[in-house]
């Protein structure tokens, strides 16, 4: 019997139970890892096991749910050891019967960046050796999962490193969300993608609490499903579970109507209340639903469903953006971040990423930026190259369901790119041309989506995923070619029942007051249909035309999302912090001090028309930062309001980096520093402000981030020949990295200085770890900088 | 667990303010820290989680009846001093506020610091409000000390692993530490409280057990925090 077989042939399939329960009940102390049993009492498990079996169970969970690497640590049995016990054991029980074994895993107990330290890749190899370990067994159960990521990394392992048939579970809250924000449809569209067997939820809650999450599942997935409910709630008390086997068979029975194939207990349940579902399930139909899944992308916390125009982003792209080549080149993801965050605030439902432009490792870049707006952003991307490296990279670690950018009729494309669509779950754009590159007519590119379509489904990958780019031309240079996209762009959309997605603003290159042109297109194109324009959000007419016509279109129910963006209150809202004092009458000084970030920058901008940039810094900007300063020293002024003002600066500096970018003279920098929270920390909000001064005040900064190890503080500082190290730690712990850090640069010869900062250190303690200055805040880093490069002032 | 409004003044404490922090929060600042408090009440999913151990003091520290853990310490030792019983107690504003704070990063210093620091005032109440329910819970007839935490005074800070482990905190609310010990999420706490059948002598919670008082700025003038 295998997995499929079982799935075929069993109206239901029935799980086990709880084993931590079962075992705590025959003495398990809590807080004691309960694995080591597998080979210090391996009767005891199988014991347990047959009980199951009997009990009706037609798949046994092997005792291996936290036998990882990291939990393990401390128990002196290896991954391998604990696991080809906990299965032999196992299958022990299995004997003679059709009963399947499952290797269980569970997570890893340590929580994925961006939030934890943990990396993608880091868990992956956790989940590798686990899958290894467990290759005697039928099937792979990965369970109790709360984090996409994490189980994102786990299914990968699996799929990669055996050829088991795998359920996944999650664990949902009853707002049907995850700890980490995951909900139940980013959940399906992103495993079913990905491959997984079947897919479910287990444990958290009772079977009553979770029929609403099961249904929603149901209804996003055509897997079989599979459900392990506690045993009701705990008491907070006593952390008894509340409900009876009987009320547990009957509740479970209940979800026999949503179209659910696998049952089973999770914590609170043991054999008997295996056998009372069984017998609950005893002449019941399993009800095959067939729900229809939409068209969507997600990340983790947002799920974006194609049923109505959506906005994709364009302005992450280096093509023709000299300020954005140079952020590239220079590592400088700040500023990419920057770009996303103001297109999410303008409207855009997913962000188009391109970070191709010569001179950069493109598969490095684009695997740290598409983790980067992950770690602050939650809108679906959209992965950009004309290289399938690339977007495999990028595949691999974006977290959820992305759109693929692009695939053409070219067979050296779809045989590249096709495969990476399939095997990572994305929905992929598909571009109209071809070796003979774009076709005049509309029939030609309509032929060309057709062949897309059909290699596409040819590798399963689903209709509703291939979205179909008809290709903008510019309209000045070929006046009869709008009317060609548009042509093909209707038939695709009705003949071929496919999604469709333009770049839009092509359309007005080289005429005047191009968003005239642009807006009006865009609006001709969602009229032809038109579901995925992708623009500059921030152009407010384009973002207006798409709201426009959701409202004239029906699909803007009641105009709500139309009044809430451009009626009263939300009006007012959409002006930015520091947009309301008087315009023309204040001066750059009045608003760094006050913090007039917008302000700041356009009279900047204003000033670099007449005044070189240089006396904008050194006769208004550095004064302003010198006298903020002095008041911040004297506590005149706090913390926020120094960084206000360091805040409003940064963006006066903006100006003058675009200012320098299109003119093509260079910034003129003091010096570089380094700058690190030590390994093991994540607390860099502090270095971070410093990073904000020093960069106001002239200094390169080479941010190395958090948790950095040493090893990568000395290359850099070797590399780039550096003279000035800080450091920041905040926890009594990591300061041990902070001593290491500033060794292995002493012990290497290092000519540089090395400043420490951080709320647990003290100058004494600075001294004793061989620092050469401690800094007590952002301020005293600066004056450091300054005696440092300049041989100014006084620390 | 609700939390309707957030203690500002705590939070500009936090920044340093001094003691008339409230008068400080003016202007773009007020701006800054209304939007701050807006989207942070949006996004802050309290939860804890507890249990309650039977104890008994030993040579080295206090044992946790039924578990392999010992308390370690003098300071957690005079902390539970006559009482028969402690809850284990561990308290987050979940995962959603450190994203939150992350994309302030990007949009400027100034709030992640003041969107920081009115978490950090959050978390504080979220304890407040879970210590209150977790009285109740107990009985009404018990006496419970202050909130004691890892790494408080000579209490070791990787306790927090195995207190965790020991209330399913990584199941039941998402919290898990880091080989440093740090708390993810970030803005959680974990916490020792002890229960007695008898009232107990109102310890003042001192400088003296804080992991604080070496960089304390307060200290440092002569003043402290609470």
């Amino acid at each position: 019997m295998d997995f499929k077989t079982l799935l075929n042939e069993k109206e239901f399939v029935i799980l086990d139970g709880a084993m931590g329960t079962v075992l705590q009940a025959r003495g398990l102390k809590t807080g004691e890892t309960p694995e080591i049993l597998n080979i210090e009492n391996p009767e005891l498990l199988t014991d347990i096991h047959s009980e199951y079996i009997k009990a009706g169970a037609d798949i046994i969970y092997a005792n291996t749910f936290g036998a990882n690497r990291y939990k393990l640590e401390k128990s002196g049995r290896s991954v391998e050891e604990i696991i080809k016990a906990g299965i032999k054991n196992a299958k022990k029980a299995c004997d003679g019967t059709n009963v399947l074994t499952a290797l269980d895993i569970g997570p890893i107990g340590q929580l994925l960046e961006p939030s934890g330290t943990l990396s993608f890749e880091e868990a992956y190899d956790i989940y590798k050796e686990q899958v290894l370990a467990g290759s005697e067994a039928d099937l792979i159960v990965f369970e109790t999962m709360t984090d996409l990521y994490e189980l994102k990394a786990a299914l990968l392992a699996a799929k990669e490193n055996s050829d088991k048939p795998v359920i996944c579970t999650m664990t949902f809250e009853e707002n049907k969300r995850t700890f980490t924000g995951c909900s139940v449809s980013a959940m399906a569209l992103t495993l079913e993608g990905l491959g997984a067997d079947a897919i479910g939820i287990n444990c958290s809650l009772g079977p009553k609490e979770l029929y609403p999450v099961v249904e929603e599942l149901c209804r996003m997935t055509k897997l079989p499903v599979a459900v392990k409910p506690n045993a009701g709630l705990p008491d907070p008390v006593t952390n008894a579970y509340n409900i009876t086997e009987e009320e547990f068979a009957l509740l479970t029975e209940k979800l026999v109507p949503l179209g659910v194939k696998l049952f089973g207990g999770c914590c609170g349940t043991k054999p008997s209340f295996i056998s009372a579902v069984k017998n609950a399930l005893k002449g019941k139909n399993f009800v095959k639903t067939a729900p229809l899944i939409p068209s969507a992308c997600c990340t983790p916390s947002k799920t974006v469903v194609i049923d109505r125009p959506r906005i994709i982003g364009e302005r992450i792209n280096p093509t023709g953006k000299k300020r954005f080549k140079e952020a590239l080149l220079a590592g400088d993801t700040d500023y990419i971040l920057g770009q996303a965050v103001e297109q999410v605030k303008g409207g855009a439902d997913i962000l188009d990423v391109n970070v191709g432009t010569p001179g950069i490792d493109e598969k490095e870049m684009m695997k740290r930026v598409v983790k980067a707006i992950q770690s602050v952003s939650d809108v679906p991307l959209q992965l950009d190259s004309t290289d399938p490296n690339v977007l495999e990279a990028a595949l691999r670690v974006y977290n959820g369901k992305p759109v693929v950018n692009s695939v053409n009729g070219e067979e050296k494309s779809l045989k590249s790119v096709l495969p990476l669509v399939k095997k990572y779950g994305a929905a992929v754009v598909g571009l109209c041309l071809d070796e003979n590159g774009i076709p005049k007519t509309a029939e030609g590119r309509f032929k060309i989506a057709e062949k897309i379509l059909n290699r596409a489904l040819e590798l399963g990958i689903r209709r509703e995923d291939v979205y179909i780019d008809c290709l903008t031309l510019t309209v000045s240079a070929e006046q009869e070619a709008a009317m060609v996209t548009l042509e093909a762009l209707e038939r695709v959309k009705n003949e071929l029942g496919l999604r469709t997605v333009l770049g839009v603003s092509n359309i007005s290159f080289g005429l005047p007051d191009r968003v005239k042109i642009s807006s009006n297109f865009l609006t001709m194109a969602l009229t032809k249909g038109l579901d995925l324009p992708i623009i500059n959000p921030n152009t407010e007419s384009m973002t207006a035309a798409v709201a426009a016509f959701n409202v004239l279109k029906g699909y803007d129910e009641n105009s709500m999302e139309y009044i809430a963006k451009y009626g009263g209150e939300g009006a007012n809202s959409r002006v930015p912090v520091g947009e309301t004092a008087p315009k023309s009458e204040i001066s750059l000084s009045y608003a760094l001090e006050n913090g007039l970030r917008s302000e700041g920058k356009r009279i900047t901008a204003e000033l670099l028309k007449t005044t070189d940039p240089m006396a904008v810094i050194n006769d208004i900007l550095i004064p302003t930062l010198d006298k903020t300063g002095s008041e911040f020293e004297k506590g005149k002024i706090f913390l926020p309001q120094l960084i206000l003002t360091a805040g409003a600066a940064q963006s006066c500096f903006e100006a003058i980096k675009e200012h320098y970018a299109r003119t093509g003279e260079k910034t003129v920098s003091k010096g570089k520093i380094i700058l690190a929270t030590v390994k093991g920390d994540i607390h860099d909000i502090g270095k971070n402000i410093v990073k904000v001064l020093l960069e106001n005040y002239g200094y390169e900064v080479l941010d190395l981030g958090k948790d950095v190890p040493c090893e990568k503080v000395l290359e850099c500082a070797v590399k780039e020949n550096i003279r000035l190290v800080g450091l920041s730690a905040l926890m009594t712990t990591t300061l041990a990295s902070m001593e290491e850090t500033i060794r292995l640069l002493r012990e290497n010869k290092v000519n540089c200085k090395i400043m420490v900062g951080g709320a647990v250190l003290t100058p004494e303690y600075a001294e004793k770890i061989g620092a050469d200055f401690y800094a007590k805040d952002a301020k005293e880093s600066c004056d450091i900088a300054k005696k440092v490069f300049e041989g100014i002032g006084n620390v | 667990m609700r939390i309707e409004y957030l203690n500002r003044a705590e939070a500009f404490r936090y920044m340093g303010a001094g003691t008339d922090a409230e008068n400080k929060i003016k202007g773009e600042l007020l701006k800054i820290t209304e939007e701050c408090e807006q989207a942070l009440l949006k996004t802050l999913e309290p939860r804890y989680v507890y249990k309650v151990f039977d104890i008994i003091p030993a040579e080295n520290g206090i044992n946790i009846l039924n578990t392999p853990l010992t308390l370690k310490g003098k300071d957690v030792y005079s902390h539970l001093k006559g009482c028969s019983r402690c809850v284990f107690l561990c308290v987050t504003l979940s995962a959603g506020v450190d994203k939150l704070i992350r994309a302030y990063e990007t949009e400027g210093m100034e709030k992640a610091l003041v969107a920081d620091s009115l978490a950090s005032a959050a978390t504080e109440q979220a304890c407040e409000l879970a210590e209150e329910e977790i009285q109740a819970a107990v009985g009404k007839n018990y006496h419970f000390t202050w909130r004691f935490s890892p790494g408080y005074g000579d209490f070791p800070l990787d306790t927090q692993v195995e207190l965790l482990k020991l209330i399913d905190a990584p199941k039941r609310i998402g919290v898990t530490v880091t080989d440093s010990m740090i708390l993810i999420p970030r803005k959680s706490v974990t916490a020792v409280i002890g229960v007695s059948e008898t009232e107990i002598p109102k310890g003042r919670r001192g400088c003296g057990s804080c992991n604080m008082k070496d960089s304390c700025k307060y200290r440092k003038n002569y003043r402290h925090c609470v």
